[in-house]
């Protein structure tokens, strides 16, 4: 009787101490080729594509406005810079294939800007827009910048391009550089990378899916959390920075800016297809397949659930993110702390159970 | 049943009753918890010269930064690291009032341990050329060269995932070979090789003194006392609170501090900061007491484990470098190898304890970083991971640490 009931005690702790691990289904027959085919085809590309198309909008405001700048075209510039900011938030997470060669999100979207710079190599005439050093001078913030922040009322800035050449030619260059950077990662998206990505579909550190996969994750880690609400907060620093918030100058689309970043990341984890029609294999459906089971729970069902818990709690945020850190920042906090958990689920939970390796360091190395 | 448990109970009472005759026969000296000393109620613990040249260190690195526009010259950056004008005359280049009215600078303490250079001042000099060199360089190469691309070759800026990088053609950040170079030549040396040092604690009648509790001239210290804690002032000279440094390990300072504190932080090393801390107090507590071998056996301690620091950072450094390599985006591996380079060049002012001599003589030292230079034209930019594994593990093969364990 003893005997059984020893058997009994240590089995009972057993199965009570394994209750909460993730377990991992080591039979890995996913079909990775049709979740990159999913990607690439329904998310990927039509997000480029869309984009693309934002860029040249842009573009032509642009051109619209150096050639006359009036009140009114510089608010056409601004809707038009307003969209493609927005339709960016929606590939910045793919900085793979192109975009990883040529630092496109360091080039598209470093903020925050730094305005002096702008305005010396702008008044200088000479300026080098591939150097690294000129990233913070250059892309959407910059252009916030110039069209919301080279002076007080709308008239004086329509006043500057009007008088000062060198600001139009240099709004006119880092414009075009968006665009062109734009085409090109979009024609090699189209030209062949789409190719190379799918049938790269083994499970190396080097595959297609472990590298979108950490892509995804430093992403929402650095560029989402810390990024858009983190630093903003003083969450890494020992007072707020309000002046970090994203689209600084323009100061109230910060708060749609980042909903469209959440979204697209919702919306990458469950495969969603970029024109909404329809869902397919993404980081969802693997979890499922793999039957990935935490805490007695599916890990993608509290990953979703968590995702809907930081949308509402980021829905009572201003949309002015500076003003929000300036009078709650508390809020920004509570929304720091819910995106932060699915950091831990996604980062911890999700990669074990894919059996994907974080390839990033984010701790400052020095 | 009974047997069994008898035997083991006695036992259990040899070992016990056994054990206590190892030890030497020193008398306890306890230590306070904090690094609190005093005599007649105010307290005997100073290292202000210390805390002095951790700030100008911090100036100095400061200026070495590259910035988009006001770059400091090579005239003013050398007179941060010498505290005085090229012809030796009274120079203020510091932006901090108190800094510009000392007489003491960081360059008058590299490379100058009693044990390792009072009888060695052509290497000594050789080593103050070198940090001159690299100063003078950031200005003269790196500031002027700071608005083109960096290549194989060529001086310039080159990317770091969001930081910029300024290199010279062989790919070294001079800011980093300056700011972990200073971590061995000033304040690992000094501390190790001159203030734990009986030839300075125990110099002239200092024990005697120290004996006595006679104190120094105007002072409320004995020279004993007052020594040990400039080598304690070197560790934690700017700690937020300086009788609890390990509060805030590791934020203290870019220097030894810093990476005591991230050594720390790394569970394989864990403790390593009480021990240094916990051999510093005793240490301190035994000068008091006059109990100089005890004094002596913490000074044993510490040598061992900052030499063990800068020799893990080292390796980290090497294999964050290797991790690092790509051929199509150097810039990170680039800052990695830089503060490694500076590391390995801190290896020469390490103390093997009982000895007196580092863990690694000079030449083997500049064998390391010609090895880290040499498998191609161009510096780093050839660099192969086979070198850093070689060097990894030719500096953790004379610790106690495995490169995994330090690269982790």
């Amino acid at each position: 009787m003893k005997k059984i009931l020893s058997v009994l005690l240590l089995s009972l702790i057993a199965w009570a101490c394994t209750e909460d691990e993730t377990q991992i289904n080591d039979n890995d027959s996913f079909d990775r080729a049709a979740m990159l085919t999913n990607w690439a085809d329904n998310i990927i590309i039509p997000g480029y594509v869309n984009y693309n198309s934002k860029v040249d909008v842009l573009a032509e405001a642009k051109s619209t406005f150096t050639s006359n700048p009036t009140v009114e075209n510089l608010s056409t510039l601004r809707a038009a810079w307003l969209a493609a900011y927005v339709s960016w938030q929606k590939v910045s997470m793919f900085e793979i294939g192109k975009a990883e060669t040529l630092g496109l999100r360091g080039y598209t979207n470093i903020y925050p800007t730094n305005a002096t710079e702008i305005e010396q190599l702008a008044s200088s005439g000479t300026y080098d827009l591939e150097l690294p050093s000129t990233r913070d001078a250059q892309g959407f913030p910059a252009l916030d910048y110039l069209l919301n922040g080279t002076a007080t009322t709308d008239a004086e800035i329509v006043a500057r391009f009007n008088t000062e050449e060198s600001l139009s030619i240099y709004l006119s260059d880092i414009t075009d550089r968006l665009k062109n950077h734009a085409a090109l990662v979009l024609d090699d998206w189209q030209n062949g990378y789409r190719d190379t990505f799918v049938s790269n579909d083994g499970s190396s550190a080097t595959s297609s899916v472990n590298k979108l996969v950490n892509d995804y994750m430093f992403y929402y880690e650095k560029h989402l959390r810390a990024g858009k609400i983190g630093i903003p907060a003083g969450v890494f620093s020992n007072t707020t920075l309000s002046t970090n918030v994203e689209a600084f100058y323009k100061q109230d689309v910060s708060k749609t800016l980042f909903d469209a970043a959440l979204q697209a990341s919702v919306d990458f984890f469950n495969g969603k297809h970029f024109d909404g029609n329809g869902q397919g294999e993404s980081l969802k459906s693997y979890l499922d397949f793999l039957n990935t089971i935490t805490g007695g729970e599916q890990l993608s069902a509290l990953i979703n659930n968590q995702f809907d818990q930081a949308k509402q709690i980021s829905s009572t945020l201003d949309e002015n993110f500076y003003q929000q850190v300036e009078s709650n920042n508390e809020a920004m906090l509570f929304t720091y702390d819910e995106l932060q958990k699915n950091v831990v689920l996604m980062k911890v939970d999700m990669f074990q159970a894919l059996n994907v390796k974080v390839d990033f360091v984010d701790a400052d190395g020095d | 049943m009974k047997k069994s448990f008898l035997y083991l109970f006695f036992a259990a009472f040899l070992f016990t009753a056994c054990s206590d005759d190892d030890e030497n026969n020193i008398p306890s000296v306890e230590a306070p918890t904090t690094y609190t000393f005093e005599r007649d109620g105010n307290s005997t613990v100073s290292f202000s010269g210390q805390t002095t040249r951790i700030e100008m260190g911090h100036e100095l690195l400061g200026a070495l930064s590259v910035n988009d526009t006001d770059n400091a010259s090579a005239e003013l950056l050398l007179e941060m690291f010498r505290n005085e004008t090229a012809d030796g005359g009274d120079a203020n280049p510091y932006s901090s009032a108190d800094l510009n009215a000392s007489t003491k600078s960081i360059k008058s303490k590299t490379a100058a341990s009693k044990d390792f250079f009072s009888a060695n001042t052509s290497e000594a000099s050789l080593i103050k050329a070198d940090f001159e060199a690299w100063i003078n360089a950031q200005a003269e190469d790196v500031f002027v060269n700071k608005d083109r691309q960096a290549e194989a070759g060529v001086s310039g800026q080159i990317a770091d995932g969001s930081s910029v990088r300024y290199v010279n053609a062989q790919g070294l950040e001079y800011n980093q070979l300056v700011g972990k170079s200073l971590i061995g030549a000033l304040m690992a040396d000094q501390a190790l090789n001159n203030y734990l040092s009986t030839a300075v604690l125990d110099e002239a009648d200092n024990r005697t003194l120290n004996d006595n509790g006679t104190v120094a001239d105007g002072k409320n210290y004995t020279t004993m006392e007052h020594k040990w804690d400039e080598a304690y002032g070197y560790l934690y000279g700017t700690a937020a609170n300086p009788a609890d440094p390990n509060a805030t390990i590791g934020d203290d300072d870019s220097f030894l501090n810093k990476y005591i504190g991230r050594v720390e932080s790394d569970d394989d090393f864990a403790g390593i900061a009480a021990n240094i801390f916990n051999a510093f107090k005793l240490g301190r507590a035994a000068i008091v007491a006059g109990e100089y071998e005890l004094r002596d056996a913490q000074a044993s301690i510490i040598r061992e484990e900052v030499s063990e620091i800068i020799a893990i950072r080292a390796v980290y450094y090497l294999q964050a470098g290797k991790a690092a390599l790509n051929p199509n985006d150097m810039g990170p591996a680039f800052h990695d190898l830089s503060e490694g380079y500076g590391f390995i060049y801190s290896l020469r002012f390490t103390r093997m304890p009982g000895t007196d001599a580092s863990y690694f003589t000079r030449t083997e030292v500049d064998g390391f970083l010609e090895d880290l230079m040499g498998d191609g034209e161009n510096g780093l930019w050839d660099v192969t991971p086979e070198t850093l594994d070689q060097i990894s593990e030719a500096i953790a093969a004379k610790f106690n640490f495995t490169v995994a364990q330090a690269a982790s």
